[in-house]
């Protein structure tokens, strides 16, 4: 410690100021003193309850309003409201919604004129004496005649068109739209229907900016048309589909998977990298190695959409992928150990390839592993035929063969489908005949045989599970035959795998029918695995 | 209590705003939509051209860069003063051979700023010499004071062009576009590039290329040039200097 010591007396004229300086700073800390006033009456939040709007609408653009008539009540006694209704736009990319305020009346009759896609509608609730408000987010799906209903691709041998069946009240059609496609661009498409698949954020100008559009892509032999679906103008085909034409034309399919979009034309890969900016072409042909391999994709592939899709060489006989969805080479796919068969050089050629399910593998991996399935035909010995399920990590492939006999049922079958993400099953048709096996036990069972007459043209199993509308939750086999010009496709639900006996309806009209998919507002690219 | 609201009161007082007292200055700056840009700073340093695109007929082109005044606006017009810097071991371009002289009547009246204005584009005469077919002359230029400006910062008071006849890397190939798209430059890898897509890529092209179109022409020159090497085995393209073509 250190010596404290003054060097001198204060003097009294110093102590008079010392006193005065303390006098006035003891009286501005007395006056800082105040009684404590503040409200610690916890008393309970205010409640504002908003009854009488529903968690999704569904409307027509330029055809319906919105009407609400909301009833609202507050905890707070003697409350006063005023009220706001905004609406928003979703999907957006490349720039910010904006609230667009359509009403500051307690009820709302606006007469909807956006864009078929689906938006927010915010309703708030002020009570202007406590300034307590209430919001409410619901969801507005704008529609035209297009966005909701069955379509159906179908061909006569040469030229391809669309039907729509309209679903106003539930997935059951009630009236069909005949030659959709042809009445709205103009001219039928050109060539054999394949195959079509929804991208819901394909970019384009259609409404006068770079924007997400709501796109379906219908394949044919021939062609490929993008089409608005709010509009079912065609946005694009394929002579202004890619940066370059690529020649020949001759498409296999277009599709979705995880960070691209995918067109394969001539067995050709060329994609749109959706994690960057694009214009909604395609770009340049991917190349199959860094020496430019020639190669050739089969017209099968299959991805969960949240996925790299899984592709064909048969030049090669080797599985590959766009790793990531980017770069300019396709990567071939590795071999997991134990597994049956190379995914390289393995000397098969795929007769149908698709997928099956999707298993979505946590932190830290962040992806999900695939599992497909497949049928192979060795190309040394064209007797030999395997069923294989491939079961896809990412870039590693492992596997499982089953040997197909020439006594099973699926060893000459002619069309597949599998049961995406249900029963073990795969669908096939032989001899004019929907079976099923079970890929499990192998058990083979006759599920369907059409009227004389009629030919089988098309067998797929698709499913849309939906909380917000369930009335247009469906999980169907689809079979469609044609007889004479006409076609039918039987919607058949399932019980453990097998058919019901009766479909659950039936769509009927003129060509031969090669897809079928159903549509709606809230349906995205994500809703239906991509493949065959 | 009213000595501490004297002494209250007393200690507000007005914020004392520093203005620009300091005499006229210049200095070189980007171009006026960047200005705000703190990464833009240092953007036009160098402008390489290249007469290799023009028509034989053209002998000579200008090239413009952005110029600034520090201190305010003036009711007249005020000239600043431009002196080529000659560089060490360099070849310098020439006054009278290579570009119009600063000093020369017919471009040092352009080298002021209008009356009211802070900023003007300094123009750069360029003449096409027959040595540009073989050379690439550079042309450092600096402000200097004069009886109306005293420099601004230092690091602003320079620009440089490089010029040639010949194809030449333009500024848009950028050195993070070379780590990305293009690799590093070569007359014989952008010669490649020309012949391949049939564009020109030159500053106009390559600055307003969009992301996925840059994309599409890299892949279609990338297959070009596996296309070339697979016919030419053991003979591969390579550069100006002997190195192999590559493409990130």
């Amino acid at each position: 410690m250190g010596n404290w010591s003054y060097s001198h007396k204060p003097n009294k004229k110093k102590m008079k100021q010392i006193y005065t300086f303390l006098f006035f700073g003891i009286a501005v800390l007395f006056a800082s003193c105040k009684k404590d006033k503040s409200n610690y009456d916890y008393k309970a939040n205010e409640l504002i309850t908003v009854n009488g709007i529903e968690s999704v609408y569904n409307v027509v653009s330029e055809k319906d309003k919105l009407v609400i008539n909301p009833t609202i009540t507050s905890s707070e006694e003697g409350a006063e409201f005023e009220y706001l209704w905004g609406i928003y736009e979703t999907n957006v990319q490349g720039y910010a919604p904006v609230l667009d305020t359509i009403g500051r009346t307690k009820d709302l009759n606006y007469a909807i004129k956006q864009p078929a896609k689906a938006w927010v509608l915010v309703y708030r609730v002020t009570n202007k004496k406590t300034k307590y408000s209430k919001y409410i987010n619901v969801t507005v799906n704008v529609g035209t005649e297009f966005t909701r209903g069955w379509y159906v691709l179908k061909d006569d041998g040469t030229k391809s068109d669309l039907d729509l069946f309209l679903t106003p009240s539930s997935i059951l059609p009630t009236e069909a739209r005949e030659n959709v496609y042809s009445l709205i661009n103009g001219q039928k498409l050109d060539g054999k229907a394949k195959i079509m698949n929804v991208f819901s954020s394909y970019k384009s100008t259609v409404t006068g900016t770079l924007a997400n559009t709501k796109a379906l892509f219908v394949t044919t032999d021939k062609d490929v048309s993008a089409v608005n679906i709010n509009t079912l103008k065609q946005i694009r085909n394929m002579n202004s589909l890619f940066f370059s034409t690529p020649s020949p034309v001759a498409p296999n399919a277009a599709f979705c998977a995880s960070s691209a979009y995918y067109l394969i034309n001539a067995g050709q890969m060329y994609n749109i990298g959706t994690n960057s900016s694009n214009t909604g072409l395609f770009g340049g042909r991917i190349l199959r190695d860094a020496i430019n391999t020639p190669y050739r994709l089969s017209d099968y592939y299959y991805t969960s959409t949240y996925s790299d899709a899984c592709v064909f060489d048969e030049l090669s006989s080797t599985f590959l992928t766009l790793a990531n969805g980017g770069g300019s080479t396709l990567t071939t796919m590795s071999d997991v150990a134990g597994t049956a068969m190379p995914a390289a050089n393995n000397n098969k050629k795929p007769l149908f390839m698709g997928f099956k399910s999707a298993t979505y593998i946590p932190a830290p991996v962040y992806a999900y592993t695939t599992i497909g399935f497949g049928i192979f035909q060795d190309k040394t010995n064209p007797a030999l035929k395997i069923l294989t399920q491939m079961d896809l990590d990412k870039l590693k492939l492992k596997m499982t063969n089953d040997t197909l006999k020439t006594t099973d049922k699926i060893y000459n079958a002619t069309m597949h489908t599998l049961l995406d993400g249900d029963e073990n099953m795969i669908y096939f048709v032989v001899n004019n005949q929907v079976w099923s096996r079970n890929l499990s036990n192998k058990f083979e069972q006759l599920q369907f045989a059409p009227p004389a007459g009629e030919v089988v043209t098309f067998i797929r199993h698709k499913k849309y599970s939906t909380t917000t509308e369930p009335a247009y939750s469906y999980n169907y086999v689809m079979i469609g035959t044609q007889s004479g010009t006409d076609y039918k496709v039987r919607m058949f639900t399932k019980s453990s795998g097998s058919l019901n006996s009766e479909p659950a309806f039936t769509l009927t009209g003129k060509g031969a029918v090669r897809d079928v998919m159903y549509m709606a507002p809230a349906i995205s690219e994500f809703n239906y695995s991509n493949t065959y | 209590m009213i000595a501490v609201a004297v002494l209250t009161m007393a200690s507000c007082k007005k914020d004392q705003y520093y203005l620009y007292n300091d005499i006229a200055r210049i200095q070189f700056g980007p171009d006026v939509s960047l200005i705000y840009n703190a990464n833009s700073v240092l953007a036009d340093t160098l402008k390489p051209y290249t007469f290799y695109y023009s028509a034989p007929s053209v002998t000579q082109d200008t090239v413009f860069f952005d110029i600034y005044a520090v201190g305010g606006v003036s009711k007249t017009d005020r000239a600043f003063t431009l002196e080529q810097e000659q560089l060490p071991n360099t070849n310098n371009a020439v006054p009278g051979k290579h570009y119009i002289a600063f000093n020369d009547p017919g471009v040092s009246k352009l080298y002021v700023i209008k009356a009211g204005t802070v900023h003007t584009r300094v123009p750069v005469v360029l003449l096409r010499d027959i040595s540009l077919k073989t050379t690439t002359p550079i042309l450092k230029l600096n402000v200097v004071a004069n009886d109306i400006f005293q420099l601004g910062e230092v690091k602003n008071l320079w620009r440089k062009i490089e010029m040639t006849d010949r194809l030449s890397r333009p500024a848009a190939w950028t050195d993070s576009y070379a780590t990305y798209y293009y690799g590093a430059y070569s007359v014989v890898k952008h010669a490649f590039m020309i012949e391949v897509t049939g564009k020109k890529w030159d500053q106009t092209f390559i600055s307003t290329l969009a992301i996925d179109e840059q994309a599409y022409y890299v892949s279609v020159i990338k297959t070009a040039l596996i296309n070339y090497n697979n016919a030419h085995p053991g003979n591969p393209l390579k550069d100006d200097n002997g190195q192999l073509v590559i493409f990130p």
